[in-house]
Parts: C-alpha cells; structure tokens; sequence
C-alpha cells in the first residue's frame, strides 16, 4: 500500500501532459462533429456472496452531430445467467454550452441525459444503468484543463425504473439516487511529442460515488487505470475498481476494465 | 477560317492570362495555432477536419504547440471562415491565424487593414484579429484598444480585421 502511494507521488508530481478520455467518467467535451467512435468495455467483477466472477460486455457507439452535440447507443451483455445474455441498451445525449479555450487550457461544461432498458432480475441496492437497471439519469459535468492536466466532476441524478418486463424494481430498496464523481488524468509519454503515430501512455484516477436519496445509504470506489493511445486514433484502457466506502447493498464491487475504442474521423 | 482561329486563340490566352492573374491573388500559407486542447488525439480530429478542406494541399502538425502550417493548392480561393469552421467542429478553437498570401491580395479584398504596412514586394503576412481568431482573452483585451473601430466591436463574421506582420 505504502509503494502505491509513493507511486501515486512520483505519477502526479512529475509535470507532465495530461488527457481527460476518463475510463468510467464522461469528460465535458465531445467527440469531433461527424466523427464515429466505437467504444467495447469489458469488466469482470467478482461476486462478494456467491463464487465466480461477473462478466459485462458494453459495446458502444457514439456520433458527433455538430461540435456541442453528441449521441451514443450502448448494449449489455453479461453472463449474470451463466451464458452470454443481451440484458438490454441504452441511450445518452450530452450537449455541451459552456466553453472556455485558451491556449492549451480550457473549462467546458455540459448537460446529458441517459435512458437505458434492462430485463435482468434486480439484485442490489446500488443503482446502475448502464448494465443493471432500466432508468434514466440527468446530470452536469465540468472539466478544466490546466497547464495539460485535466480534472473533471459531474453530478448526476438518477432514477431506477421496474426493469423490463419480469421484474419490479424492489419498494424496498430507495429507486432514485445522486451520483458524483471525480477525475483526474495525466499523460506520462511522451514528455513531448514527435509525431501522431507515436504511442501515448496516460494515468488516471476516478472516484465514483452514490447515494441513494431516501436512506442516505452510500459507496465510493477508486479506479486508477492506465490508457494506451496508438496512431491518435485507438485507445486501450486498462483500470481496477476498488470500493473504499460502503453502506449499502453491492454483489460485485471490485474488478477490472479492459476497454477498446476506435475513432472514425469526418463520416459525411 | 484559320484567321478566325488564329483570333480566337489570342482572345481566349488573353482571357485566361486575366483570369489566371487574377486568380493568383491568393492565400498561399496559413500558420493555425488551435486553443483548448494538449492531447494527440484532439490535434488528431483538427488535422482530419482541416486535411478535408478541398482547398487545401497540405497540413503539417506541430503536436506541442498545436500550429498546423496549411498550404492552399495553387489558383484556390479559401475563405478563414472555413477553418474556423473546422475547427470548430473539432471541438476546439483557433488560438492565432496567420495568413501569407500574393502581395496584391490585399487590394483585391476587403480586408481591414487596423495594425501595419507591408514592406516586402512579393509577398504579405497578416494575423487575423477578429473574434473568433485569436483567444478569448485576447480579442477582450483588443476589443478595448479597438473601441474605436466601429466594424471591429460588431464581429461581422465576412468582415476581417487584420494585422500585417511583414
């Protein structure tokens, strides 16, 4: 534990580029208008009550509509029911409508909303809806880049519906929650760059957070993870999520990302 | 018969001198410093966008500075606004534009001359000053040593104000 932290001091203290393509955060930048990413998300997170470990794929696609507006269309897929099951999809919309650019710097804030379907049984308190619960969430976020260091936080509102069909989301459990995170990001390589074919290797740390609104149960994890970017063009995300607080239901809090993303530039 | 043609050859070589001529009143280089952005793959999506531009012949990228040095095919006539555009559509904005065009672009346009004179005979470099051009930050501090300047304050996006570098 001691190493990590050291670690984590030479990471940060060293002055170095930075990045803000959080793993499990949105930045409040878009994508580029017209420009098509494909994101994959896979995680695999072990069961705290049962043995065995949980797999999720997420594939995603996100467009650029005009350089404020862009959209993205997500799918499920986990073997919760011991076989690869589509559990459901999902939508986001995020606009951004504030920006302020200078040379290398900037603060943007922007406004989304997801809605997302699930068919899977609910089986903890934490609300999630991407991959967990059908639902929808409403929220700000707001980045800053300084000096090539980018932080970000959002605040978000969501709320838990009966998911699809079979299962009512449970009158016990509070069905509506408030999410908060915090991101950090930084680029170790280069120190200074060559070309756009030359590989860059980002660090980062989030916190997630939640509480649910009517018993004030709560969780934060960490997520430090280590981001690959070839040719300016792909991403390789690799990331542990750790629980440091929790007071609620949770079957699967700690795990590991491994996230593949492609970028198709100006789709007519 | 081949009087007429003979006629018509000199008429239609006089009309694309003139043209050609006229033409070559053009932007030929222009030096793009974009704002907001420090990440590879960000210059990545304005190099993309500007790469797109018919216009233009080639992009060359400096990643630490963020200047794109963009070279106009020859006989092309490009508009700032269009680079705007694209980078805005990036995501990201312009920092600084620089333009180095054909001693006579100037007098064939109606650009706003507002800070220098040109000095060299075969070529004049200007920098955009408009809002939109330079940083946030810099076009508030302009807009008040321009207070003046009545077309500058309104931000007309056809109208451009420019300072000759040389």
């Amino acid at each position: 534990m001691k190493k990590f932290f050291i670690l984590i001091i030479i990471l940060f203290g060293k002055k170095l580029l930075a990045q803000e393509l959080y793993v499990v955060t949105d930045p409040a930048s878009n994508v580029p208008s017209k420009s098509l990413n494909i994101n994959v998300m896979q995680s695999l997170f072990k069961e705290k009550f049962e043995d065995g470990y949980n797999y999720h794929l997420m594939p995603e696609i996100t467009y650029g509509i005009n350089k404020n507006l862009m959209i993205r269309g997500s799918a499920f897929v986990s073997t919760r029911s011991n076989k690869l099951y589509t559990e459901g999809g999902g939508f986001m919309m995020k606009y951004r409508f504030l920006s302020e650019d200078d040379i290398h710097s900037h603060f943007r804030m922007a406004g989304y909303v997801r809605y997302s379907f699930n068919r899977a049984d609910i089986h903890q308190e934490q609300l999630e809806i991407l991959g967990h619960n059908t639902g929808f969430e409403t929220g700000i976020i707001a980045t800053k880049l300084i000096k090539k260091t980018a932080i970000s936080a959002s605040l978000s509102y969501e709320k838990a519906l009966d998911n699809t069909v079979n299962y009512k989301f449970p009158s016990a459990f509070g069905n509506n929650a408030t999410n908060y995170t915090f991101s950090y990001g930084k680029l170790m390589y280069p120190s200074t760059y060559k070309n756009f074919k030359e590989t860059n290797i980002n660090f980062m740390v989030e916190l997630v957070g939640q509480t649910i609104n009517k018993n004030g149960r709560s969780f934060l994890d960490i997520v430090p993870a280590v981001q690959f970017i070839f040719n300016s063009q792909s991403r390789i995300d690799l990331a542990y999520r750790a629980q440091l607080y929790n007071s609620m239901l949770r079957t699967a809090p700690n795990g590991v990302y491994l996230n593949l993303y492609y970028t198709f530039f100006n789709l007519k | 018969m081949s009087k007429n043609f003979y006629k018509s050859f000199v008429i239609t070589s006089l009309f694309l001198f003139t043209v050609f001529y006229k033409t070559n009143a053009q932007i030929s280089r222009i030096e793009l410093k974009a704002a907001g952005l420090t990440c590879s793959m960000c210059s990545n999506a304005i190099f993309k966008q500007l790469k797109a531009i018919p216009e233009v012949d080639n992009v060359k990228t400096d990643l630490n500075s963020n200047t794109f040095v963009i070279t106009i095919k020859n006989d092309k006539i490009v508009s700032p606004i269009v680079f705007k555009s694209k980078v805005e559509d990036a995501g990201f904005f312009i920092g600084s534009f620089i333009v180095v065009a054909s001693e006579n672009f100037l007098p064939k346009t109606n650009y706003i001359v507002i800070e220098g004179t040109n000095k060299k005979a075969t070529e004049v470099k200007f920098q955009i000053l408009d809002k939109g051009y330079v940083t946030e930050k810099e076009f508030k501090k302009l807009s008040k040593q321009y207070n003046k300047i009545l077309t500058y304050i309104l931000s007309n996006d056809n109208d451009f104000h420019i300072k000759i570098l040389g």
